[in-house]
């Protein structure tokens, strides 16, 4: 049932509102949560499905005639969905506390579901349409969403966030209709059969650049980052988690992986020109997050660099660095979700994002300043946590494909990160106790559990990297290693 | 042919007074106008319904939106550079030189496969071939409402 | 392809440059808006000629109807912000917004 993945978020999404008449926090908190869960438990299972199976197809009826609703699954969707219901869960019980001053609770969780469900809409589909509708389906709920405490910065980032993804948005239809120019068809399968059939390399060409210009600025790739920077930082807290962590990943990076790989099929000059993206990424975002004062700005810049990774690792387009990248995905959504989160406990607690006016939280926020300490050291590659396992497999992988010079940059890119992130560590936590925060409690019960969860997979996802390696990752790399045959066997028609 | 190619001459005539006009509620009309355009040009091409969605959603309820908005908005004039004005002919003639060497020279160069001749009727490709766009489009008018709602909520707490 | 589709692909990069030229340079909010439906017409025009080419106009018209619809959505969450920005700094200036870097 795997179209459960879009439609139960979309309906639940329907009747919050009806319900918020009803009882204002509890039901809808309580019911998007458990929707989460349900999503979370159901991909878990479809992992065991689609061990024993292999990659499938799905085509649904609707009252007995067949209807052309065709989703698949494979090992990289199968990938996303976990990580989306994952963080997903977690920031949906952190908003449980941390949204009750912005009023209209109900809406909140109807748009986040709708964000989940569309996320989840491009996970699955077959279709190169249908990557895009939902693709605006999650991001027309995020603008919303990016805007929903109605301060000046709030709505002045969503706008210019909404500006940039539009020109994307035109940018990708245009390729897509290039496409279905040439080939006549929009679904995976026929798009790849039919650009193998035709001497296609220039429209190829053409296309793949349209595309990295689209997605690249849903990914955050430099140079197409720039609404990053003040989206990220103005969102609440948990919206930051999810676009940070969530929505840039689904929207940009699989997007383009499922694209380049599976339907393109990944040349030499695809691979060369990502991964000089991904390293500008990696470094110029690195040395701008080191003269940030407020704390998710930094965060922000941060996620930029960390991207720069992901499509370093999967633009490799070897076995290790495919898996090195995918690892990296899941590691960096965890971890930034969790310090995106951790960002919001400050900020309910102190009212302050200025790392200059902060200091010595950690007497008064102990577990806050536990949690923040695990997630940096995860993002800046600290054994054993989950991060360093990641970005040792793409450095390794970088040097056995010969890219020494990529090798080092991202060593050294490495110790940028941890550096700026000890920083954060000093400048807000550690240190003396600002005279300011001597009455300052720490977070609120839910919001608290959300950090621990995440931390807590942060470490044991570190300390059993070779399991998950194998469970997860594994299949997934395996599916876009396959590159094009994946649309010709499992896929095809 | 003819009267397809004066039909584009004045969509791309109107989309572009509609950028340069400095009163708003006449580049509103002006768009209008040009989906108004739109919409015959597609009537041309055997797109009947891509055309009546076009002049009635675009030219209708979306110019509809947009008077509601300068109405809401009243006072905030359109302050607009000069120069950004009067460099744009020039950019424009540019552009359209480049644009019609490319174009002329990618002709016959871009290869394509027949593909499948259409089948059914309009309803039966829209429900059936491609269903899920229409699960899509249901996802995307609720964001759109909800978005809405949560923007123009009353504001009962507000302590930040 | 035939030369008719390159025809339509013309006008298309016309309408494209025009809107991406709007956004660049225009400093209303409104008048941003008005570069984003050009934009969109761009789309829909690409879309429709390329069934045009291939013979299955209907499957193209699916598309163009779903992605106005798509447009319309994003009308209204645009809008929406104009309103609410509008209500908190009276200005419709896109430079007074600027207090963010990016």
């Amino acid at each position: 049932m795997i179209f459960l993945f879009i439609a139960l978020p979309l309906v639940v999404a329907g009747i919050l509102p009806l319900l918020g008449k009803l009882s204002k926090r509890v039901l809808p908190d309580a019911l998007a949560n458990a929707v989460l869960l349900f999503l979370l438990v159901e991909s878990v299972l479809l992992g065991k499905q689609l061990a024993a199976t292999g990659p499938f197809v799905r085509q649904f009826s609707w009252l007995g005639e067949p209807v052309n609703l065709r989703l698949a699954l494979d090992g990289f969707s199968l990938l996303m969905l976990i990580v989306v219901s994952l963080v997903g869960l977690c920031v949906g019980i952190f908003s449980i506390d941390y949204m009750e001053h912005y009023g209209s609770k109900a809406n909140y969780w109807a748009l986040f579901l709708i964000m989940v469900a569309g996320m989840n809409g491009l996970v699955l589909s077959t279709d190169l349409f249908n990557v895009y509708l939902f693709l605006e389906v999650a991001a027309v709920s995020s603008y919303a969403l990016v805007a929903f405490g109605l301060e000046h910065d709030e709505l002045e980032a969503a706008f210019k966030y909404l500006m940039l993804s539009v020109v994307a948005s035109a940018f990708i239809l245009i390729a897509i209709a290039v496409i279905f120019g040439v080939t006549g068809s929009l679904s995976f399968p026929a798009v790849a059969r039919g650009l193998q059939d035709l001497d296609t390399k220039y429209v190829v060409g053409f296309c793949a650049a349209l595309f990295i210009m689209g997605f690249g600025l849903k990914a955050a790739l430099m140079p197409f980052h720039a609404w990053l920077p003040d989206a990220h930082p103005s969102a609440p807290a948990p919206i930051s988690a999810m676009l940070s962590g969530l929505l840039i990943k689904v929207s940009g990076v699989y997007a383009l992986t499922r694209i380049f790989f599976n339907i393109f099929g990944l040349t030499p000059a695809l691979s060369t020109v990502l991964m000089y993206l991904a390293t500008l990424s990696m470094v110029a975002a690195a040395f701008l997050a080191l003269g940030q004062k407020d704390i998710k700005r930094m965060l922000a810049y941060s996620s930029i660099s960390q991207v720069g990774y992901i499509v370093l690792g999967l633009a490799l387009g070897t076995p290790l660095g495919i898996a090195g990248g995918l690892f990296h995905l899941i590691n960096h959504a965890l971890a930034k979700g969790l310090l995106f989160l951790n960002s919001g406990s400050i900020q309910r607690s102190t009212g302050t994002r200025n790392l200059d006016e902060m200091g010595g939280l950690a007497k008064r926020m102990p577990v806050t300043a536990a949690t923040n300490l695990v997630g940096s050291l995860s993002i800046a590659g600290v054994p054993p946590l989950n991060g360093f396992w990641s970005k040792l497999i793409i450095i390794i992988a970088l040097v056995q494909a010969g890219h020494m010079g990529f090798a080092v940059v991202a060593v050294l890119a490495s110790v940028l990160t941890l550096w700026y992130y000890l920083l954060i560590q000093r400048k807000a936590f550690f240190g003396k106790l600002n005279e300011r925060w001597k009455d300052v409690k720490e977070a609120p019960f839910w919001m608290l559990a959300a950090n621990v969860i995440l931390a807590l997979l942060c470490i044991g996802i570190g300390i059993f990297f070779s399991l998950t390696i194998t469970t997860w990752v594994r299949p997934a790399a395996d599916a876009l290693s396959q590159g094009v045959r994946l649309a010709f066997g499992s896929w095809g028609m | 042919m003819v009267l397809q190619i004066l039909l584009l001459v004045g969509l791309v005539l109107f989309s572009v007074l509609a950028i340069l006009v400095k009163d708003l509620l006449k580049a509103a009309i002006s768009l209008a106008v040009a989906s108004l355009l739109l919409g015959i040009i597609f009537f041309r091409m055997n797109a009947p319904y891509a055309g009546v969605f076009e002049i009635s959603v675009v030219a209708g309820l979306i110019t509809v939106l947009f008077m509601l908005t300068i109405a809401l908005t009243k006072g905030g004039d359109a302050v607009e550079s000069k120069a950004a004005s009067f460099a744009f002919p020039a950019f424009f003639v540019v552009f359209i030189v480049i644009d019609a060497i490319i174009m002329k020279k990618l002709i016959q160069k871009v290869p394509a496969l027949p593909g499948p001749e259409e089948a059914g009727t309009f309803g039966q490709v829209l429900w059936n071939a491609r269903t899920l766009d229409l699960v899509g489009q249901i996802a995307v008018i609720f964001a759109g409402v909800f978005a809405v709602l949560a923007l123009f909520r009353k504001g009962d707490n507000k302590d930040e | 392809m035939n030369s008719t589709w390159f025809l339509y692909m013309f006008f298309t990069a016309v309408l494209l440059f025009t809107g991406i030229y709007c956004l660049l340079t225009m400093r209303n909010l409104i008048k941003l808006f008005i570069g984003i439906g050009v934009i969109g017409k761009a789309v829909s025009l690409a879309l429709i000629a390329t069934g045009l080419a291939k013979k299955n106009v209907l499957a193209a018209q699916s598309l163009v109807i779903t992605y106005i619809v798509v447009e319309v959505s994003m009308v209204a969450v645009a809008l929406a912000l104009i309103i609410n920005i509008y209500r908190k700094t009276k200005s419709l200036d896109i430079r007074q917004l600027a207090k963010l870097k990016g």
